[in-house]
């Protein structure tokens, strides 16, 4: 009798933790390079930047975002890593560790092989993380890393 | 119509009278053999009726007096096993009632607790956040480095000036 109780007791709690310290599912993180500037026609932005779409406009002041290098990485333990690349830009990304905050990313950009920039940063899943890198023509290389 | 061991038991056993009883009689092959086993049958049953009678219970009352007593305490156990049971069935309800206050009383600690740790002053770790960035100072020895968070879409911006601008080739995917 009151072993059951002691057993029914260990069952609630063992859901309520479970449920409290539920463990990140897996997630996907879009990595993009974009191209921001200025154009009579501009072209429809990529899906993954809709819900931002208009921050970017008011922020940085261009019609048109460009991708021109892209990388889609699910993440299932949290520490992997990844590139995203066009021709002469690429951004490495080592996610160190994850949790239902978000991902401990190193973010490192570089121009063919030369390291520009270099980035520690937590991304949260409700969050984007945008990063305004050099000027490239008439327009600005971005970073974006949304947690989809 | 009776069979011969019919007619035989009933002619040890004295039954047979009459036309019977002489029929049956002249019917035997040896009358003389045949009375010497009868005789010895009714010896026998009256030496088995000497031999296996009850014998005289010598402590009657106290074996009554025992009988009694067992069967009351027998009678008792019932009872005792009759409330008993009658706790068990109650006692795993209660117990149960017990364990779903304690589990509710424990969620709900469990629920402030959580709600504590995501209420809306802590809203900080629902944005990314730039830990800290760094650039070349050869490379880009005029740049500077800005962050800031913009509410509109929570979005967190790493805000790069002074690297070094590039031709628009560099643009091609």
């Amino acid at each position: 009798m009151q072993r059951r109780s002691i057993l029914l007791l260990g069952v609630s709690l063992a859901l309520m933790l479970g449920a409290a310290v539920s463990a990140p599912a897996s997630q996907i993180v879009w990595s993009g390079l974009v191209i921001a500037n200025n154009v009579a026609q501009p072209e429809p932005v990529p899906p993954e930047l809709n819900r931002i779409e208009e921050t970017l406009k008011e922020l940085f002041g261009y019609n048109q975002f460009k991708v021109i290098g892209q990388s889609r990485k699910t993440l299932v333990t949290g520490s992997e890593d990844w590139l995203a690349s066009s021709k002469y830009f690429s951004l490495h990304v080592d996610s160190k560790e994850g949790n239902a905050a978000g991902y401990f990313l190193n973010l490192k950009l570089f121009q063919e092989k030369n390291l520009l920039l270099e980035t520690d940063a937590k991304l949260s899943k409700a969050s984007p993380l945008v990063i305004r890198g050099p000027q490239v023509g008439d327009g600005q290389l971005l970073l974006l890393l949304v947690v989809q | 119509m009776k069979t011969f061991e019919e007619k035989w038991t009933a002619w040890i056993d004295g039954e047979l009278t009459g036309p019977e009883l002489a029929e049956f009689e002249a019917s035997l092959p040896d009358k003389a053999a045949a009375e010497a086993e009868k005789r010895d049958a009714l010896n026998l049953g009256v030496f088995l009726k000497q031999q296996l009678q009850g014998r005289t219970m010598g402590n009657e009352e106290f074996f009554h007096h025992q009988l009694r007593e067992r069967i009351a305490a027998d009678a008792g156990g019932a009872d005792v096993r009759e409330s008993s049971g009658t706790k068990r069935a109650w006692w795993p309800l209660g117990r149960l009632v017990w364990a779903g206050a304690t589990s509710l009383a424990i969620f709900a600690v469990c629920t402030v607790f959580v709600l504590r740790e995501k209420g809306p002053s802590d809203q900080s770790q629902y944005l990314s956040q730039i830990l800290n960035a760094r650039v070349d100072p050869v490379v880009s020895p005029n740049a500077t480095i800005s962050m800031f968070e913009s509410k509109k879409d929570r979005v967190t911006v790493l805000w790069v000036d002074g690297l070094q601008s590039l031709p628009s080739e560099y643009a091609t995917k």
